[in-house]
Parts: C-alpha cells; sequence; structure tokens
C-alpha cells in the first residue's frame, strides 16, 4: 500500500515536472526569439540565419594603400555604412563594421572593403548611432592603434568601453574642432537605442555629421528616415549651404509601413539630397548585411531607376561597389 | 615725449595681444565644450514585466533532475567596463553592456526548487556578489562570470560557489551553482536569462 503512494506522489511530481519543463522551454523560445529580433533591429532573423552558413563575397584586388595624394576629396565605400573619407590630409572613418556579423545574428554577405590593417591613422572616428549595424565594439578593437579620436551622439558613451583612443560625445548642432577639421551634429530622423528597452532613455542617440575641413563641406547621414512635412534637412542647408557631398542610406526599402519613418529608400534619400541642396549623393546602407525583406540589388536597381527618373546622373549620384575608392574632388 | 608715446603704444599693444589671446581663448572653448550625457536609465513598465520572466534551472537530487526556476534582483552594480567618462554605479536596473563588459554585482535570487511536497518548502533565498568579466568583443559577444552567495532554503543555511558563461549581451547563459554543504542538491544547473 505505502509504496502504491508513493508511486502516486512520484507520477504526480513527473506530470508537474514535465509540465513546468514544457513551459520553461516555451518560454525561453519566446525570448529567445524576442532577444535575436531585438539585436538584430532592422535585420530579419530569418533571413540572416538563411545566410549564416555562407561566407562573405570575396573583394578581388582590395586597396593596400588608401592615401589618394591626387584627390582633395576622396571616398571608399567599404561597406554599409562604413566610409573612409579622405580630405586633403585628413581621415575621417564612418560608423565602423569590420566583423563577420552584426549583433551575432545578421551576416555579411560581402568582405569589408578593406582590411583593417591597411587603414590610415584616422583623424576623427564618427558613430552616427547606436544600433549594432553602426557601433561595432569589435571593430572598434580592430581600428583602435590607428584611431586619435572617436565621436558619439549625446547619451553615446554609455556603450563607447574604454579604448586606448578618447572617445566623447557631440550635441545635436555642437561642433567639435581640431587642427581645422570641424564635425558638426546634425539631425536625422532614427532612433537611439541598443538592445530595445534602453529606447525608454536613449532618445537623443543619433545624429548625422556635416564634415569640414579647407572649405570642402560634407554630409554623413549614417541612418535616417524622411518625412515630407520634415524641416529638419532644411534647416542644416541653411547652416551648411555649400555640400559637396552627402553619404545617404538606401535601405532597408521594405517593409515602408516599418521603414518609412526611420529608413530611407533611394527616392527618399533623393528627396534629402534635395532639401540638403548637396551637390553630389553617394548612397550607402545597402547589400553589406542581410537586410530585412530586401533582396541583394534591389535598393541600388531602385537608386538607378530613381536617377533617370529624376534627371538625375551618374555624376550626381555616385554609386559605388564595396571597395571602391572615388576621388570626388581631384587636386588642382 | 617720443620715448613716452612709445612706451604707451608697448603698453597698447601688449593689452591687446592679451585681449586677443583671451577672446581666442573663449573662442575655443565655446566651439566645443565637452559634454558627457548620464544615461537616465530607470525602470519601465517593460522592463519590471520582463524582470518576471525566471531562468529556468535543474537541481541534483537523490530522485534525479529536478526543474526549478530561479529570478534575480541587483540592488547594486559597480562597471568597470564602462566609458570612465560616465558613473560606474547602476541600481536595480543596468545595461547589458555596462553589466557583461566587467562589473561587480550584489544580488538577491529567489529560487523555485522542486525538492519538497509543500509549495511553501519550495523556495531558496540567495544573497551573494558575482563577478563578470568579458570575453569577446567586450562582453557583448561572450562574457563569464564568477560568484559566492549565501542561501536559506528551509532554515538550513549555506555557502554556494557559481560560474557562469553568456551569450548576446548577457541575455542567454549557462551559470553553474556548486553549494557544498546543501545535501538536497549540490548541483543546480542554469538556462540564465536576464534582460536588463
Amino acid at each position: 500500500m505505502r509504496k502504491k503512494g508513493t508511486k502516486k506522489i512520484n507520477r504526480k511530481d513527473g506530470k508537474s515536472q514535465r509540465k513546468l519543463f514544457v513551459v520553461s522551454i516555451i518560454l525561453l523560445a519566446i525570448i529567445f526569439n524576442s532577444c535575436t529580433a531585438i539585436l538584430s533591429t532592422s535585420n530579419s532573423v530569418g533571413s540572416s540565419i538563411s545566410t549564416l552558413l555562407s561566407s562573405p563575397k570575396v573583394i578581388e584586388n582590395k586597396i593596400t594603400n588608401p592615401i589618394r595624394d591626387d584627390a582633395r576629396l576622396a571616398v571608399l565605400w567599404v561597406g554599409h555604412a562604413t566610409l573612409l573619407i579622405q580630405i586633403d590630409d585628413k581621415f575621417i572613418l564612418t560608423d565602423p563594421v569590420f566583423t563577420e556579423t552584426t549583433a551575432f545574428i545578421s551576416k555579411r554577405l560581402v568582405e569589408p572593403g578593406i582590411e583593417p590593417k591597411n587603414l590610415p591613422d584616422i583623424d576623427v572616428v564618427l558613430i552616427s548611432h547606436l544600433h549594432a549595424d553602426h557601433l561595432s565594439l569589435g571593430s572598434l578593437d580592430m581600428i583602435e592603434p590607428k584611431t586619435k579620436e572617436l565621436l558619439v551622439p549625446q547619451e553615446g558613451l554609455v556603450y563607447i568601453p574604454n579604448y586606448d583612443f578618447n572617445s566623447s560625445e557631440i550635441k545635436l548642432w555642437q561642433s567639435w574642432e581640431k587642427d581645422g577639421l570641424k564635425i558638426t551634429s546634425v539631425p536625422v530622423l532614427h532612433n537611439g537605442m541598443r538592445y530595445g528597452i534602453d529606447a525608454a532613455w536613449l532618445d537623443k542617440s543619433y545624429t548625422g555629421y556635416i564634415i569640414q575641413y579647407n572649405e570642402i563641406t560634407v554630409y554623413f547621414g549614417g541612418d535616417t528616415g524622411y518625412k515630407p512635412e520634415t524641416q529638419i534637412f532644411k534647416d542644416t542647408r541653411n547652416r551648411f549651404p555649400n555640400i559637396d557631398l552627402a553619404f545617404l542610406p538606401i535601405a532597408p526599402i521594405h517593409p515602408r509601413e516599418y521603414s518609412g519613418g526611420r529608413h530611407t529608400d533611394p527616392a527618399d534619400a533623393i528627396k534629402i539630397m534635395t532639401d540638403l541642396n548637396a551637390k553630389k549623393m553617394i548612397p550607402i546602407h545597402y547589400d553589406t548585411f542581410a537586410e530585412a525583406y530586401d533582396s541583394t540589388g534591389e535598393a541600388v536597381n531602385t537608386m538607378r531607376s530613381e536617377i533617370r527618373k529624376n534627371n538625375f546622373t551618374e555624376d550626381g549620384i555616385i554609386i559605388l561597389e564595396i571597395g571602391e575608392q572615388k576621388v570626388i574632388v581631384p587636386q588642382k | 615725449m617720443l620715448k613716452l608715446i612709445n612706451i604707451k603704444f608697448r603698453r597698447f599693444l601688449f593689452i591687446l595681444g592679451l585681449l586677443l589671446i583671451i577672446s581666442n581663448l573663449n573662442y575655443a572653448q565655446e566651439n566645443y565644450k565637452e559634454t558627457v550625457t548620464e544615461p537616465d536609465i530607470h525602470p519601465t513598465f517593460m522592463w519590471s514585466v520582463i524582470q518576471l520572466i525566471p531562468s529556468p534551472q535543474w537541481s541534483t537530487s537523490l530522485d534525479g533532475m529536478k526543474f526549478g526556476m530561479r529570478w534575480q534582483v541587483t540592488p547594486i552594480l559597480y562597471s568597470f567596463g564602462i566609458n570612465k567618462k560616465l558613473s560606474p554605479w547602476r541600481y536595480l536596473i543596468a545595461e547589458p553592456l555596462v553589466r557583461q563588459s566587467g562589473s561587480v554585482e550584489l544580488y538577491f535570487s529567489p529560487e523555485f526548487l522542486n525538492l519538497e511536497k509543500n509549495i511553501k518548502d519550495k523556495w531558496l533565498f540567495r544573497g551573494g556578489a558575482r563577478y563578470y568579466f568579458p570575453l569577446w568583443q567586450r562582453g557583448e559577444y561572450m562574457s563569464a562570470s564568477l560568484a559566492a552567495s549565501y542561501y536559506n532554503f528551509n532554515g538550513s543555511n549555506g555557502f554556494s560557489y557559481e560560474a557562469g558563461i553568456y551569450l548576446f549581451a548577457g541575455i542567454l547563459g549557462i551559470q553553474t551553482t556548486y553549494s557544498p554543504g546543501f545535501n538536497h542538491s549540490e548541483w543546480i544547473f542554469t538556462i540564465r536569462l536576464k534582460y536588463f
């Protein structure tokens, strides 16, 4: 009898344990899914997982010496929002990402356009915001010995651990200047969180930048959306009326109802270029990492048709390949 | 007379030069005044809800592995990984990177251990200190921890030692807790879920 009773209790215990186990597995799945979704921000987990096993596209004949003596303004597109900008003797690196993945999840589709070891000494690294595809701590480790200074938007220092270089925050419309190189924080439409919940208090940590040196003015849009009613780009034009070159994101395009206010598509990028009255534009932020619902090549093909539709030339809107370097303003 | 003018002129030049230096200094300061904005980190409704999600765990017992759950409250955390320009202190809530890039936290954990029949007897309470250190990408990709704690389970008390390893900015991890004097369950294996 006693044995029977014990068995009953054991069976009951076993049942409740199984129930708890199932509940915990479901909870785990929900949490894991939400975390990965948050971490990958705009990138879809599904499409990223599908590319996990593929190797990034190899770039043949990568540039090993990016210093251009023939240029006043030269640009090397490293991929996504990472650009090596040379203005005379100054070198600026934007949103450096050289790692295989962003946030562990989103896989790189194409190799970085230059090896970190081949970078020149960087006068200033600009971080536009704190999303994992723009702020990569592993990449900052890679470029640490070559970096003199790093600028982040207001509130951004919290996700910049201690490196050998100095890191400073820069408030909206505030300028940082050193040896004639002037960087000004300018407004964009985006959001500033890194992990999701921090959006509740990180509401200023995203920015664009104006880079000025020796009478050359460059606009770096980082990651931005566009709304027809917004005045922020016109405000920037009013303060900086002679923008020689603007870097503007053109993806992710889909889904527009989600991306619309936070990400520009090629048509939006042209509107921003017009608002800024920029002389030239280089599209960025596409075909580097697995993007939400965009197919590879979609953004750049749409950009080309927008160029034709808006009567621009490919001299005004310059489409670069990852790893390609272009002299925008040559030495006289 | 000429000498007097010369002296006055020299004084004038000196003062003018001084004024120019001062005005330039002012200009330089106005151009870029370094500011440091402390994040206004605070508990939100969403954060509170997420804290209720338990970390599942399994404890060894004479009857085999028993399922359980663990929650955690962090009254205070000191981060040595955070940017030196910012406060290293966090109370109740800490950003994943601030924690995983290197920190020491004091924690309190209520734990549900399925080791007794009555529900009220299944609770273990633990208080301790945990040291996190980064392993990969400043702790954001991978980090580890070592901890020591003091527990109470139905009146029996003792010390526990714990080691953990974490991925995804510490959101997902595995912890192993060893309690040498705890006869009910010497080892507890926890899948640590902690999001802020």
